[in-house]
């Protein structure tokens, strides 16, 4: 029960004091360029809850039983399982996703047409949403388990997801400003960007 | 092919991208990474040039390659040679800088994803001459590390009133001087690199719709 | 643009993925002899700066000196024990993941000054709000006394957690003590808040300042020192008998 307790803060910590995006700037490029339209912004967050769900797990699987320093132990060769293959992290955690998010598309094409409408263009540019590789990467340093990784990749996809849908609603209102010129769009939405940033951390401590 | 190495044309390639068309500021790329490493100067610095150099080296492999690369796998090809220099900058860091390379931690790997490099080598490597290329990889990734600099020396200063971990603010602090905690925080940077982006847009008149 | 069928594109991505291959692989040989030396040399750094007798901007080779010099490594068991050994050979993670708290070896970093040991430090290991916290703390040569603390490795929120690194909050260490009045075990603690809003002499001496915004993390200092000073109590206490006797 306690376990269990503590996930769940772990998972509230993860959407919001420590939100990937407002705090670790992870997954920018995307929030700037699809925040202008809040039903694009939906789909996208959506896409990117699912996308860290199945990828967090597969690569933490991967580090364990294959990259790690000592990893290949299972294997019962000695000389592999001295072996350490932590240098190749970064590309293969990046070829998991990219092979993960061509799966996902695969499947949701087959299974649910209408979701897969609704998603459109924005499936595959996941891929090089740093958000993505951003989780796997803090997952390795961070030493979680198997179960962490989930709560972890899953919350972090939350806590884009509810940035990036309030940052829309923020900018459609923002259409109707008078703002000087220099300040428009990529100008305000940072600033904009820093108050819920700041808004957010009123979580700290919690 | 008899058009000299530094012709105005191959000026404009490089220094487009310190103000014009800044990575950062214009066209809104590669600001994931680019914010979370300038709490302190020194990283932010280092970041700058591992950023310079994979965007530099990875230009310059795909603009030789860009007749040899099959389309169907253009994508996956430049990711493996990004994801290569990384790998490398990462590893050469560890070995010469390893002060730095552990305040970077992860960041050094989400180079990967910035969409500076990705963007460069779609835009404009694969439709390019290794030399024009490689100019084009260095500005980009100079004005990257410019904007990177600023950020991380205000940061700092204001943050934590120190420059490159130096002491400067000192004796102020005995005429009541408080640093500004927020700036070490993630909200700083957005509020910073929004005023930024405000001012450089306002220099070089440019204006978003 | 020229038009490539499947086996071109098939054999190309096998010599492009081979050549990257090759390249990290031995790129990575090449300086991991090196890293390995970094991440050796790190160790010593923070051993040293938990006994604060650093002097400010010294060189490498001058810390490399100073280690060989005046720093003995030696290893102890659960019961207090000096065994056979160097403290350098022993990951204290790999011991306290693989063996039960009896079983395990204790590694500990002596300082000497002409011959004397003035200060032990120990490794501590712990979790914090993200990640796990590493450090190392020094006690002086009553066992009783802080003398320092460091921790060199953490990936906590910069400007909220990661403040454990800060020299503010480490200072605040220096001279607390592990030991209340009647020599029971009740380690240092790290408060919310201000420590002198809440304790008065004697008790301060067990309480430091908390990092405001980082609860989890202090929490998890707070934890980790309770747990692994424990680990070495046996130690101290025998080393308290001879100090005394002095």
């Amino acid at each position: 029960m306690d376990e269990f307790k503590e996930m769940i803060s772990f998972s509230i910590r993860a959407i919001f004091v420590e939100n990937i995006l407002l705090a670790y700037f992870l997954g920018m490029c995307s929030y700037l360029a699809i925040s202008k339209k809040v039903s694009t912004a939906f789909g996208l967050g959506i896409a990117v809850i699912f996308v860290l769900f199945i990828t967090t797990p597969a690569n933490w699987m991967i580090h364990e039983f294959l990259l790690r320093p000592g990893a290949l132990i299972w294997t019962g060769v000695p000389s592999l399982a001295a072996m350490d293959f932590s240098f190749l992290n970064f590309i293969c955690f990046i070829a998991v996703i990219a092979a993960m998010v061509q799966i996902v598309e695969m499947v949701i094409d087959k299974t649910s047409p209408t979701l897969y409408a609704s998603l459109g263009i924005f499936l595959p540019l996941i891929t090089v949403n740093c958000a993505i590789l951003g989780t796997s990467l803090f997952m390795v340093e961070r030493e979680y388990g198997i179960i962490q990784s989930t709560v972890f990749g899953t919350s972090s996809g939350i806590g884009f997801f509810l940035a990036i849908v309030s940052m829309a609603s923020i900018r459609h209102k923002l259409r109707y400003s008078n703002i000087p010129e220099g300040l428009r769009g990529l100008g305000i939405t940072m600033l904009t960007t820093g108050l819920i940033a700041m808004a957010f951390m009123a979580f700290s401590g919690m | 092919m008899s058009e000299p190495l530094f012709s105005a044309k191959s000026k404009k390639v490089f220094t487009d991208p310190f103000s014009e068309n800044n990575p950062i500021t214009i066209q809104v790329l590669g600001i994931c990474s680019a914010l979370a490493v300038t709490a302190q100067l020194k990283p932010s610095l280092v970041m700058g040039l591992a950023v310079i150099a994979v965007v530099g080296g990875s230009n310059v492999i795909i603009s030789l390659l860009r007749n040899l690369i099959p389309n169907k796998v253009r994508i996956i090809i430049e990711m493996v040679v990004v994801a290569t220099l990384v790998i490398l900058v990462d590893q050469l860091l560890k070995a010469y800088a390893y002060d730095v390379s552990k305040q970077l931690s992860v960041f050094v790997g989400l180079i990967i994803t910035n969409c500076i490099v990705l963007g460069r080598l779609e835009a404009f490597a694969m439709g390019n001459k290794p030399w024009a290329s490689l100019l084009d990889g260095l500005g980009n990734g100079l004005g990257y590390a410019w904007v990177l600099a600023i950020i991380g020396f205000l940061r700092e200063l204001l943050g934590s009133g120190s420059i490159m971990g130096h002491d400067v603010i000192g004796k102020l602090y005995h005429a009541g001087y408080v640093n500004n905690g927020l700036m070490v925080l993630a909200p700083g940077a957005f509020i910073l690199l929004g005023l930024l982006i405000w001012v450089q847009r306002t220099l070089s008149k440019y204006v978003e719709d | 643009m020229p038009k490539h069928n499947n086996p071109y594109t098939l054999v190309f991505v096998c010599i492009v993925a081979t050549i990257c291959a090759l390249l990290l692989s031995t790129a990575a040989s090449f300086l991991r002899e090196k890293q390995e030396a970094n991440s050796a040399y790190d160790v010593k750094l923070n051993i040293l700066k938990s006994f604060a007798v650093l002097p400010e901007k010294a060189t490498r080779a001058e810390v490399e000196h100073f280690f060989i010099n005046n720093i003995e490594g030696i290893t102890v068991d659960a019961t207090g024990n000096e065994v056979n050994g160097s403290a350098e050979d022993i990951d204290p993670e790999f011991e306290a993941k693989t063996k039960a708290p009896e079983d395990r070896l204790y590694p500990v970093y002596i300082l000497r000054e002409n011959d004397a040991r003035i200060a032990y430090t120990i490794p501590i290991i712990g979790k914090g709000l993200w990640s796990k916290l590493y450090g190392y703390l020094s006690l002086n040569s009553d066992f009783n006394t802080i003398r320092g603390i460091t921790f060199y490795k953490h990936g906590e929120t910069p400007g909220l957690g990661a403040e454990i690194a800060a020299e503010w909050f480490q200072k605040n260490f220096q001279g607390k003590k592990i030991l209340d009045e009647s020599g029971e075990f009740v380690s240092v603690s790290v408060v919310k808040g201000k420590a002198d809003n809440f304790y008065d002499e004697p008790k301060i001496s067990h309480y430091v300042d908390g990092i405001s915004g980082a609860t989890i993390t202090s929490r998890g200092v707070t934890a980790m020192l309770k747990k692994d000073l424990n680990n070495y109590l046996p130690f101290f206490a025998q080393k308290r008998v001879n100090y005394s006797g002095d």
